[in-house]
């Protein structure tokens, strides 16, 4: 038996063949009827729709043949495939293309009759045939019926294609239907003018619409004069997002961004329309300018707060070098110098331990379990002489739980509250500190109250209190960096805890302190 | 003749400093905050002021310098701003504030005297 040739634009027919997605599939009882069919209607033992493979036959159906493929070069149908019309080989034993052939042999077949079978582009991809072990003749009109068969089969894969061509069409209908339904961002799909022909539920939602409530809305009232004038076939939809306001359809308004793809749709000119709500930016940023504000203050603040000790140092030492002064003159000098420079050390220490205790933060603390009762005389014990003229009374509550602290850091936010009243209330008066634990907000927590009867704190004062450098007392000439409360402040809460203050004018101040329980012991 | 210097200063220690530092020069005026420091340009009318820009309880030496400019009894009393803000925008907000100079602190006693002395020589 002679090689069947391999047709030019074989490789054309061998895509085809594979992506109709037929090969090696299940029978079907649409091509099965067909072969089924082929052997009543022609009275032979076999009939086939076979498929020609790179280098294999391949039976979608087969009737009479026990094997479901077959090697090419041994087939009749790969020469079948290279003609229009069917091929007929009345007795093969008297063709010398397939006299020796195996599959002659393996089917017993000397007579052969195929028609190709065409893929929806026309490529032969197969046939349909009937065999018979015994030598026929085949007329014209067997001829034409055959034809038929194939033509039926050819018609049966155009149709299971169109269906698969459907499904993935469907399957994309989905896939995109749910992208638009799902997605955060706003879409909107506009005609020429600007009015909204579609909308995704995302931007129904940014602009509190109901369902279908945007379809014909004017994207100008929606979005504002800025991105509408975005609504321009020459627009470039890489161009940066245009910011605008929108507009709801209660009338209140948010920051959006809007990115505009020009498009021809069907021969009309659309806008597809990208809207995202980004308030949470905005505040984002307004956060980050007030912060920045508040460090650059601060910052020249600061600096102000180092260079006036500064200069007292710098200023006295450099008249004490070139000037005489007389020895009580010259000793009060000194005292300022002493005195600014401690004040100078104070300051910069607090600085340092500031900026730690705000770079730290929660990280930065050693939590463990600590005695309140302790806490307090351990502050008092601290405070190095500093109240030893002022009556503090103490009323600590029996079994009151441990609180979850780093117990340095809570003493040293303690320290300035206590140091605080003694220095803000006249030697001799009364200090009170008092602790007790009440619920708050379904919470255990551990109050200690610091409460002095000195010279208090206008509204407009105890609105600044933690306002760094900031002195309420500073026309009265008390020590301090003006710190200590910012400190206090910051150590507070990175407990978890919260602060209340009451004041009134030469009545005194009065500071409570809410510190979480430990867990466990509520 | 002698000369008339008005110190404003709310911080004793700096006051005293100033003093120290311009005596030399003629007689010395005290005054600790924009109310006192306006009174006494008025009533001692000094040659010059030298006018501390953070005065406390949120008072402004530029307010002060500029009240001093905007009054025709007063306007040609030289004015030297000192000032612990030392960015060229601080000193640029003296200036346009109407100061005749801006001594930044720290500062040392002698360019102090210095600048004084200079301002002085063409009041």
């Amino acid at each position: 038996m002679l090689a069947s040739p391999s047709p030019p634009g074989d490789a054309h027919r061998l895509r085809v063949l594979i992506e109709l997605e037929l090969l090696d599939t299940a029978p079907e009882e649409r091509f099965d009827r067909i072969t089924r069919m082929a052997v009543r209607l022609f009275g032979v033992p076999m009939a086939l729709v076979s498929l020609v493979d790179a280098d294999r036959l391949w039976f979608k159906s087969c009737a009479g043949v026990p094997f479901a493929q077959t090697p090419r070069t041994a087939s009749f149908c790969a020469h079948a495939i290279l003609q229009d019309g069917p091929l007929v080989i009345e007795d093969a034993c008297r063709d010398e293309r397939f006299a020796t052939g195996p599959f002659a042999t393996a089917t017993g077949a000397r007579f052969y009759a195929g028609c190709p079978v065409a893929a929806p582009d026309g490529s032969r991809i197969g046939t349909v045939c009937i065999l018979d072990r015994a030598p026929r003749t085949f007329d014209d009109k067997q001829r034409a019926l055959l034809r038929d068969l194939a033509a039926m089969a050819g018609d049966e894969i155009a149709a299971g294609e169109l269906r698969r061509a459907h499904a993935r069409r469907s399957e994309s209908d989905a896939w995109l239907h749910g992208l638009l339904e799902h997605i955060p961002d706003g879409v909107l799909m506009l005609d020429r003018a600007g009015t909204v022909l579609r909308a995704n539920p995302a931007v129904e939602h940014m602009f509190g619409s109901d369902t279908g409530g945007l379809a014909g809305r004017m994207a100008r009232s929606l979005l504002g004069e800025a991105a509408f004038q975005l609504l321009d076939p020459q627009h470039s939809p890489d161009a940066p997002p245009q910011e605008g306001s929108g507009q709801r359809l209660d009338g209140s308004s948010f920051p959006v961004e809007v990115k505009v793809a020009p498009m021809r749709l069907a021969d009309q000119q659309r806008y597809a329309v990208i809207v995202r709500d980004v308030t949470r930016q905005h505040e984002l940023a307004q956060r980050s300018r007030a912060t920045e504000e508040r460090r650059r203050k601060h910052f020249t603040t600061a600096t102000h707060e180092l260079r006036t000790p500064m200069a007292s140092i710098l200023g006295f030492s450099e008249l004490l070098l070139k000037r005489d002064f007389d020895p009580d003159t010259s000793r009060e000098l000194l005292d300022i110098i002493h005195r600014q420079t401690s004040r100078l050390v104070e300051l910069i220490n607090q600085m340092l331990d500031l900026a730690r205790i705000e770079a730290g933060g929660t990280e930065g603390l050693t939590i463990g379990a600590v005695d309140v009762a302790a806490l307090v005389e351990q502050t008092l014990s601290g405070l190095n002489g500093l109240g030893q003229n002022h009556r503090i009374r103490l009323e600590l509550e029996a079994g009151l739980p441990p609180i979850a602290a780093d117990a340095a850091k809570i003493q040293q936010a303690l320290t300035n509250i206590v140091s605080n009243a003694i220095k803000y209330s006249s030697e001799g008066s009364l200090i009170d500190i008092s602790t007790a634990a009440l619920q708050r907000n379904a919470k255990l927590m551990v109050a200690i109250r610091v409460a002095d009867r000195g010279i208090g704190m206008t509204a407009e004062q105890l609105a600044r209190i933690f306002d760094a450098f900031y002195r309420a007392g500073e026309s009265q000439n008390v020590q301090g960096s003006g710190l200590g409360m910012t400190i206090f402040k910051e150590i507070i809460e990175l407990h978890g805890g919260y602060t209340d203050i009451e004041s009134q004018p030469g009545s005194g101040t009065a500071v409570t302190v809410w510190l979480p329980a430990l867990p466990d012991h509520g | 003749m002698d000369k008339t210097i008005l110190v404003v200063e709310d911080q004793d220690d700096l006051r005293l400093l100033v003093r120290l530092s311009l005596k030399s020069l003629g007689r010395v005026v005290l005054a600790s905050s924009a109310a006192e420091g306006l009174e006494k340009v008025r009533a001692e009318k000094p040659d010059l002021v030298t006018l501390d820009v953070w005065l406390g309880k949120g008072e402004s030496g530029l307010d002060v310098c500029r009240a001093i400019k905007a009054d025709p009894a007063t306007r040609h009393v030289k004015v030297l701003l000192l000032s612990a803000c030392g960015q060229q925008s601080d000193v640029e907000a003296g200036m346009a504030a109407g100061a005749d100079h801006y001594v930044v602190k720290p500062f040392s006693p002698q360019s102090l005297g210095e600048a004084a002395a200079a301002l002085l020589a063409t009041a």
